[in-house]
């Protein structure tokens, strides 16, 4: 255990304390010298940001589950508290048990976003475990990493021991109970990561090697030791219903990101978006049914006292009870004050009727997707949104009293004209013009619509990971010209940094060679990179020239089809063929319709959607 | 109708900003749904509120808050109940269901602190204890506030020695740091907070303290009546 003394002086000086004390309702405090094995699950960010991902109570939840394991979290400390601890010499500790990092058999990390890397650096760093699997002897933890971002897990090969491919609550009881044997004597860590890769899902990257063709492009992946598995197949959870689902959710004392109950109503996503990784790796779409979700709530309530639900997925719209199950949540819960809240709304008629029903309780703010600003553009990436959508959906809005509306768009993407990026700004004037042309006496409230554009990162295993990204300079100049033509007050225009996407795109489709870009801009002090006030883009600038990396060879570069790419290995479900498809459909501008209404063939073996919609 | 309620603030969980407290009262009455009564308006909220919030980083032994409610309440129910749902930090010790009383924050007037702290020097309890005495014999303590007057921050000097009940060195703790017991003014009629008497002692008695390592509890608060102090459950 770490000095207490040293922690309650550093406590006093940092802003909000609360956020490295644990003891939060529902946190599970074990004695650590009577499991047979510890493991410590990290969220590579600061406290409120892990703390709000629904991934991490349920893997928290499900091991601590198993009374002979405990899982302890451990998050980024923000700044000043970092600065005080190593003043102070006081090395990084779970929040449960205050018990060293290092101590602890297994540490892993979840990765949510690309830009968190180099926080799994000072993760390591404040807990004084070396970066370089191959510079960890048998004493420090075996480090393990999971999540969206491990679909390319080799920009971390280097770094990591282990990584889980596919949804880890599947994967992680079996590991701990691999583990146990090393913890009996039976095995040792080393025969432990290769009996490891007999899982499914499981990758150890120290078996594998890589040759790359002159032109830099991978030649080929292959085997050092042929008991490992050529292609690593994603696992996944084939029916939600009978998973595990906690009944508990660790509750935070200080405010997050999301103060709320987060209900869960389906994996997956049939929309078929081609800009989104995760609508391709959740696939196929599993739902739970309202009873099994009914009979969680209430006990989600009870167990933590919150008051907003709010219905989580990819597009909860996409429910296929979602109206019946909000009338029976709202008809349930309206006298105990419980509000409901809908994330990710869409832009259809379907969905008005949905909001009709949850405004009865609360009004929270209005934000659509459309994604890009042309119908031209939102056939090419696929986005089922219609010009006649956002009318309708702002129309009704605006009627029932909402006078802030939020637009969210994409700039950069496959195809894309000085038109199409102009599209932006007609949608926020058409948006401003439905507000206005009312009659007087229905104009109410304080009216702006706020058009916010990122840019586009081309992601593994979708229809677009062939594509070069747009430059810095072309960002740029897209960017002006949307924000020069916006000459009102009432229309407001964000955009994202465009140099942090491009250093998101290197990592996004990066390869082996990328650990000693990450080291270095971990040595520069680079850290917290997705909190754009953190975001030093000239130190990273510095890194890629000092590690010799070409970061347009990433980022920029369009690739040939038959290209071999770092993720190939691994397969998620979806076939290559359909991604190809898909790309080509794309640069022509044709659609492809929900797979709902009639199945697309993506690849996915005993699609359980195929015996219910079609 | 109002459930006047006690409760504990110990261990780590004095880290727990007063909005955090809030926060946590709010969640454990939903889960014990509990009658309690809500604000009106666009953003209902539950009626209920702590007085004296401590500062973060102090420990408490005995805070007290009224809760509003819209039909009696058996309080050893009550207790049960919420307690179970509350950290072990966080307790209610106590609690009576009266009808409307004055509320809670105006009627307490005296806080009662622990404090302990490292002294650099081998300075013996009992010597540091005439000395505080001879301290609070002076004619007064100034002490210069920082106080916000619109957006500047205007600098102020008061006499805190009206605000000090009394100051007692108990002797040293298992760490070797020396323990006090302090009365201290609290409320809207005057209030001292114990950080700020030990910024004064440790200027006037030349004792050198870093204040961020203070170890404060708070054991008691009290209300008052003509000359003497009482406990107000
Ligand atoms: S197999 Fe067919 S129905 Fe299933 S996700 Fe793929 S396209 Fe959709």
């Amino acid at each position: 255990m770490i000095n207490k003394l040293k922690l309650d002086k550093i406590l006093m000086k940092v802003e909000k304390p609360a956020r490295y004390i644990g003891m939060e309702k529902n946190s599970y405090k074990k004695d650590l010298n009577k499991v047979s094995v510890k493991i410590a699950f990290s969220f590579p960010d600061v406290y409120e940001v892990g703390m709000s991902h629904l991934g991490l109570q349920i893997i928290y939840n499900l091991i601590n589950n198993e009374e002979n394991y405990a899982c302890e979290r451990v998050f980024a400390p923000w700044v000043d508290m970092e600065e005080e601890m190593r003043k102070e010499g006081l090395p990084l500790y779970t929040l449960e048990s205050k018990e060293e990092v290092k101590n602890f058999d297994l540490l892993a990390f979840t990765l949510q976003y690309e830009m968190s890397y180099t926080n799994i650096l000072n993760i390591l760093n404040l807990s004084h475990i070396p970066f370089k699997s191959k510079d960890r002897d048998d004493k420090y933890p075996i480090l393990i990493a999971g999540g969206p971002c491990a679909y390319n897990p080799e920009p971390l090969a280097e770094i990591f021991d282990l990584f889980v491919i596919g949804e880890g609550e599947e994967i992680i009881l079996e590991l701990l109970k691999l583990y146990e044997e090393v913890k009996k004597g039976s095995l040792s860590k080393e025969s432990f990561l290769l009996e490891a890769t007999k899982i499914s899902g499981v990758y150890v990257p120290k078996f594998y090697d890589v040759s790359y063709n002159e032109d830099g492009t991978i030649k080929e992946m292959y085997r050092l030791i042929d008991s490992v598995p050529n292609t690593v197949i994603k696992r996944y959870i084939k029916d939600l219903n009978s998973m595990y689902t906690p009944d508990k959710l660790l509750v935070p004392y200080i405010d997050t990101v999301h103060d709320r109950i987060a209900l869960e109503l389906f994996r997956g996503c049939t929309r078929g978006c081609r800009f989104c990784q995760a609508g391709i790796i959740y696939r196929p779409i599993r739902e739970k049914s309202i009873d099994n979700l009914m009979e969680i709530v209430e006990m989600l309530i009870n167990n933590t006292g919150y008051d907003t639900v709010s219905l989580m997925s990819l597009s909860s719209c996409d429910y296929s009870q979602l109206l019946l199950l909000t009338k029976e949540l709202m008809e349930k819960y309206e006298d105990r004050n419980i509000a409901l809240s809908l994330p990710s709304l869409r832009l259809d008629s379907f969905s008005i009727e949905v909001l009709k029903e949850i405004e009865k309780v609360k009004k929270s703010g209005l934000t659509f997707a459309p994604e890009a600003g042309s119908q031209r553009l939102r056939d090419v990436i696929n986005k089922g949104v219609t010009e006649d959508d956002i009318v309708n959906a702002v129309t009704y809005a605006f009627k029932e009293g909402w006078s802030r509306v939020k637009l969210y768009f994409m700039i950069g993407l496959p195809t894309e004209t000085d038109e199409d990026v102009m599209g932006i700004k007609d949608i926020a004037y058409l948006v401003k013009d439905i507000f206005f042309n009312r009659p007087n006496e229905e104009i109410k409230g304080n009216f702006k619509v706020t058009a916010s554009a990122s840019c586009f990162v081309p992601k593994p295993f979708t229809p677009f990971q062939w594509y070069g990204q747009d430059t810095i300079n072309e960002f740029m100049r897209k960017i002006s010209m949307v924000r020069n033509s916006i000459k009102d007050r009432k229309v407001v225009f964000n955009y994202h940094d465009a140099d942090l996407s491009y250093i998101e795109a290197i990592f996004a489709r990066g390869d082996r060679r990328l650990s000693e870009l990450l080291i270095k801009a971990w040595e520069k002090g680079c850290k917290f990179d997705g909190w754009s006030e953190f975001f030093k883009y000239d130190l990273w600038l510095e890194a890629l020239e000092e590690s010799h990396v070409d970061g347009e060879f990433y980022a920029n570069r369009y690739r040939e089809l038959d290209e071999v790419f770092p993720w190939d290995f691994i397969d998620s479900g979806v076939s290559k063929e359909f991604l190809i498809r898909e790309y080509k459909k794309a640069i022509h501008g044709k659609t492809t319709d929900d797979c709902r209404n009639g199945c697309r063939a993506c690849g996915i073996t005993n699609c359980s959607m195929r015996g219910v919609y079609n | 109708m109002i459930i006047r309620a006690r409760f504990t603030k110990r261990n780590y969980l004095k880290y727990l900003s007063h909005l955090d407290l809030i926060r946590l009262f709010q969640r454990s009455f939903t889960a014990i749904k509990l009658p309690i009564k809500y604000s009106q308006g666009f953003n209902p909220h539950p009626k209920f509120s702590i007085a004296a919030p401590l500062s973060l980083g102090i420990e408490s032994e005995c805070e007290y808050m009224d809760i509003e409610i819209t039909e009696y309440v058996k309080v050893d129910d009550f207790l049960e109940s919420i307690n179970k749902v509350l950290p072990d930090d966080i307790q209610i010790t106590n609690a009576l269901c009266l009808e409307k009383e004055t509320s809670i924050s105006a009627i307490l007037t005296w806080a009662f602190y622990e404090i302990k702290f490292e002294l650099n020097s081998k300075e013996e309890p009992k010597s540091l204890s005439s000395r505080i005495d001879e301290w609070l014999g002076s004619s007064e303590i100034i002490l210069t506030r920082l106080k916000k007057k619109g957006k500047k921050k205007v600098a102020t000097d008061i006499n805190i020695l009206p605000l000090i009940g009394n100051v007692i060195v108990k002797g040293c703790d298992e760490n070797n740091y020396i323990v006090i017991n302090t009365l201290l003014k609290t409320g809207q009629n005057g209030n001292i907070k114990p950080v700020q008497l030990m910024e004064a002692m440790s200027r006037d008695l030349d004792l050198n303290l870093d204040l961020d390592s203070l170890l404060i509890k708070r054991l008691a608060l009290y209300a008052e009546e003509g000359k003497n102090i009482y406990s107000p459950l």
